[in-house]
């Protein structure tokens, strides 16, 4: 028998399972959007494509949905279209849950019923119907909670793995709430179904109501300790959500989004592991290694560079080495130590303890530990000057603004999106379209005459736009201005978003770029501190993780 | 244009720290741009065009000059209730819509992102919403939105009566065409009435409401009977006049003024000369601050824009001796609502009407419907012999950029349609 599949948590799942369907949600995430992509705009939901790919793929031949947002109604259509289904199904649901749209739901429901029996030839039993009553699980005690738009299965397990404590997925499908009360000992089906949209209706609101305040008992949790806050790219629903609860609530929170693919996980786990290390600290402070000669390492694997620092016990920085990355992360990582150690006359073995961060960290066997490179850029900014508590740093890959307390550790952080404006990168390719290297670029963009714009945040476009300026003779410092602004603008809006204090410290290869500084100082209103080791901050707060956790009385 | 940046600059800078001069300035500019449209309107244009872009800037000011006497508004509300109440329609996105044409959105936009919002929230929305929380956007007295045509009203108009502090009344458009549809949102429409009176404290008298629905009847009617007599005749058009029509065939329909504006077109359009130039029906919004768009469509004898998807929203009949029964029938039936076929179907016909030779499908960044759809229009489209370009962009960020694939993708469409210029 196929399956009915469904999505929403306003779905009547009881009723279809009283008429004899066998419901589930439909909830995987696929590798890619090969087949979607071909019947539907790239721009649209992630979650909606995998619904698309789902069917042309064959897997789905029963769908039953509800009219959630602009997306779902376009994929039914898109789906209707496409003749694939064997039953397709969408349901009215309104925007409020008044008396009057109760009744409608009820109506909604009656009609649902009629379409579903035909097709399988079924009858309501209400028997079955009472014990589809499930009440739903929820977990007791300190746990953590997934809010915000759909998860899919597989990055939930991921964050259930990586949290150090039980998680649960509170995200939209997945808080359905109906199963809490029994059904009455009703035979008249059209009160049964009177009752029944009641009981749909009267669950946690979804984003998608016009009244959302009942949303709060989600996160008003006294054993809630800490919110992993998901969104799915091009589904605003939760972006309101998160604006404000990220003003409202003390519970620690993070934000990750993702495209409802698979691939997008490496750059999210990162993130994980870092909220992880926030929620738990002293965890990755263990005493678990001896003393031998005095001498710890860190290894910061970036995807430009790779840093290493080797501390003696006193935390005298005796070795600061970067080296490009190179072609793989071990190998650059082995002969970045190697440089370190000759440099600070030692060896291999006067290492005591190594930990390993950076986006490479993993791919390093050397390490005794790995930490993110979030929690090492903290502690060693912290290390650099102790008044810190914004740390921001642009890397190649990405460009993170991170919050700290007095004592180094970390109160919250953001990264940018999965995409190269406002990063290293970025710079690093218009550099090259206007044929000059960084540091020719790090000067030439301090003495600018206009106020240029450049007002594409997509690096594709923005390319194109740099070349017209240079085709319209524009002046390079002006056009380097207009760059610096645009990388600051992104900046300075991270920060805002993390509720940057002051001081700042910037971090990472970029602050080296005097005009970017410059300009990124302007947007912030403030000045940042820039020490002559900030490049080495992340390697330097590894080696200081790995002296922590090394037992100095021996 | 140099003096539209620099004026757009001050409104951005101003924002934020000194929100009153912002807003000042903002006046300021626009009514020298009235008085400019007054003493030296642009000629090419019809008179009635000339009129229409008069009475959209007077429409812009009110809830400049006076916002306790405006309702702050999505599209599609009916505001025939709120003309009545004596309220100004201060509406979301064609508020946004002069920002950008006063090259003052970035900044605004760059603040909703700041907050949060996601940079894939329709632009519109995310523009009024960044200048509202810089303070350039005064406090209405209240608010009314639908659930209609987009998922985003859902959530602006709530965070903007959390901002504002002021009363919210939205109206829940259910998805189905049916009688009972309609009943739900007539009953919502009742109690509007009654919130309407209680915000304006004005009696909104039965007959006199009546008459204007009388009134949006005939409008409609007239836009209609223009559209089609548009077929035989060339209409000198630039980008923003269809959107005129659009904005104001919503939030102005049953004012004297709106319905002026349709006899005046339909006077104009006899005087018109013979259709030339290749025709295009634009759906949804239209980007007319692009170039490349302008480049190839505005005041273009070889192709221009004959009619838009916003300005015929609604095709059907109503009886304006039952007001709420009629402005309920418009919402349950519009274009926007309901099964994608409704909209693409309700696109071919009014480009028959227009006498189009191809369609532009717009597909406005953050418009998950239009989106979500396009492909499928793109097949009906054609199916019916209508050519149709799906167009990406954005009708209200300039920093969506990809100007040069606009001009690439609409100067090959208009090739591929033929013409004096492009065989």
């Amino acid at each position: 028998m196929n399956k009915t599949y469904y999505i929403c948590k306003y779905t009547p799942v009881e009723l279809l399972t009283a008429l004899g369907g066998d419901c589930g949600i439909l909830n995987t995430m696929p590798r890619g959007f090969e087949l979607a992509e071909q019947i539907a705009h790239p721009n649209i939901c992630g979650f909606g494509k995998t619904l698309l790919e789902a069917v042309l793929e064959g897997q789905v031949k029963e769908l039953v949905l509800v009219n959630c947002c602009d997306t779902i109604r376009s994929v039914c259509d898109v789906l209707e279209d496409s003749g694939k289904l064997d039953f397709l199904y969408m349901l009215d649901i309104l925007h409020s849950s008044g008396a009057c749209s109760r009744e409608r739901t009820a109506a909604q429901l009656k009609g649902l019923a009629r379409a579903y029996s035909a097709y399988k030839g079924t009858a309501f039993d209400p028997e079955k119907f009472r014990e589809a009553f499930r009440r739903p699980e929820r977990i007791k005690g300190p746990h953590l909670k997934v809010l915000g738009a759909r998860m899919g299965e597989e990055l939930f397990s991921m964050v259930q793995k990586l949290m150090p404590l039980p998680v649960e997925n509170a995200s939209c499908v997945n808080n359905r709430s109906v199963g809490s009360l029994m059904p009455p000992e009703e035979r008249d089906f059209d009160r049964l179904m009177d009752w029944y949209a009641g009981e749909l209706l009267c669950q946690p609101p979804c984003m998608r109501m016009m009244d959302h305040a009942g949303r709060k008992q989600l996160y008003n949790d006294p054993d809630l300790k800490g919110i992993v806050y998901h969104t799915v790219k091009f589904c605003d629903f939760y972006s309101f959500e998160y604006a404000d609860i990220k003003e409202h609530t003390d519970v620690p929170l993070l934000k990750i989004e993702s495209d409802y693919t698979l691939q997008s996980s490496g750059q999210l786990m990162t993130r994980l592991e870092a909220f992880a290390e926030t929620i738990t600290p002293e965890e990755t402070v263990g005493k678990e290694i001896k003393m031998g000669k005095g001498y710890f390492a860190g290894i910061d694997s970036g995807s430009t560079s790779t840093d290493v620092v080797i501390l003696d016990k006193e935390k005298n920085m005796i070795a600061g080495i970067v080296l490009p990355t190179g072609a793989g992360a071990a190998v650059g990582a082995e002969r970045a130590l190697e440089e370190a150690l000759k440099e600070a006359g030692l060896h291999r073995e006067d290492i005591d303890a190594l930990v390993t961060t950076g986006y490479g960290r993993t791919a390093i066997q050397a390490g005794d530990k790995s930490i993110t490179e979030i929690t090492c850029h903290a502690k060693g900014a912290h290390h650099l000057d102790p008044d810190v508590r914004t740390v921001v740093d642009i890397g190649g890959q990405d460009s993170k603004v991170i919050r700290i307390d007095e004592n180094g550790a970390v109160e919250n952080f953001v990264m940018n999106d999965k995409c190269a404006a406002g990063t290293g990168r970025f710079l690093e390719m218009m550099a090259r379209t206007m044929e000059m290297d960084l540091d020719d670029m790090s000067e030439t963009g301090l003495t600018y005459k206009e106020d240029i714009t450049i007002s594409s945040m997509c690096t594709v476009f923005a390319e194109s736009e740099v070349v017209s300026l240079i085709a319209q003779n524009k002046e390079t410092d002006d056009i380097v201005h207009g760059l610096n602004k645009a990388v600051a603008t992104k900046t300075a809006a991270l920060a805002k978003r993390v509720g940057g204090q002051e001081k700042y410290m910037m971090t990472g290869g970029v602050s080296k770029n005097k005009g970017l500084v410059k300009t990124l100082e302007e947007k912030l209103g403030t000045s940042l501190v820039i020490h002559k080791d900030a490049q080495l901050c992340g390697a330097l707060g590894a080696a200081l993780f790995a002296l922590e956790m090394t037992d100095t009385r021996a | 244009m140099e003096i539209v940046k620099t004026f757009g600059e001050y409104v951005e800078k101003w924002s934020g720290p000194a929100p009153e001069r912002a807003r000042k300035l903002l006046k300021t500019g626009w009514e020298a741009q009235y008085l400019k449209l007054k003493l030296r309107p642009d000629k090419r244009l019809l008179p009635s065009d000339q009129y229409a872009a008069r009475m959209m800037m007077d429409t812009m000011l009110k809830p400049l000059k006076d916002p306790s006497h405006s309702a702050l508004v999505s599209i599609f509300t009916p505001c025939e209730m709120l003309h009545e109440a004596g309220l100004h329609p201060y509406n979301v996105e064609a508020f946004s819509c002069f920002l950008n044409g006063s090259r003052a959105e970035r900044v605004f936009l760059q603040q909703a992102e700041n907050e949060g919002l996601s940079e894939t929230l329709c632009s519109y929305h995310k523009t009024f919403i960044g200048a509202a929380d810089r303070g350039v956007m005064p406090r209405p007295r209240c608010i009314v939105y639908t659930s209609l045509a987009c998922d985003a009203n859902l959530l602006t108009f709530s965070r903007l009566g959390e901002k504002f502090q002021v009363p919210v009344f939205a109206i829940d458009v259910p998805f189905h065409g049916d009688k009972d549809s309609v009943a739900y949102v007539e009953e919502q429409l009742i109690r509007l009435k009654g919130f309407l009176e209680e915000v304006s404290g004005k009696k909104i008298p039965e007959e006199s409401l009546k008459e204007r629905l009388a009134r949006s009847r005939r409008t409609l009617r007239n836009y209609r009977r223009y559209q089609k007599e548009r077929a035989s005749r060339y209409v000198p058009a630039d980008l923003v006049t269809p959107l005129y029509s659009g904005m104001t065939n919503n939030i102005l329909l049953g004012t004297e003024a709106e319905e002026r504006y349709t006899r005046m077109l339909l006077r104009d359009i006899k005087k018109a000369g013979p259709a030339r130039g290749k025709r295009i029906y634009w759906m949804h919004t239209i980007p007319f601050w692009s170039e490349a768009v302008r480049n190839e469509l505005c005041f273009s004898e070889n192709a221009q824009i004959v009619g838009c998807e916003l300005a015929q929203t609604f095709r059907g009949d109503f009886d304006p001796e039952s007001p709420y029964e009629a402005m309920a029938k418009r919402l349950v039936y519009h274009s926007l609502n309901g099964n994608a076929s409704r909209r693409i179907e309700n696109g071919i016909r009014c480009a028959r009407e227009a006498g189009a030779d191809g369609a532009v499908w717009f597909n406005h960044w953050g418009c998950k419907h239009t989106l979500g759809i396009a492909q499928l229009a793109k097949k009906k489209f054609e199916e019916e012999g209508i050519p149709l370009l799906l167009l990406d962009g954005d009708g209200c960020d300039r920093s969506h950029g990809g100007e040069g694939q606009t001009a690439t993708r609409l100067g090959a469409f208009l090739e591929m349609l033929g013409g004096e210029t492009h065989e």
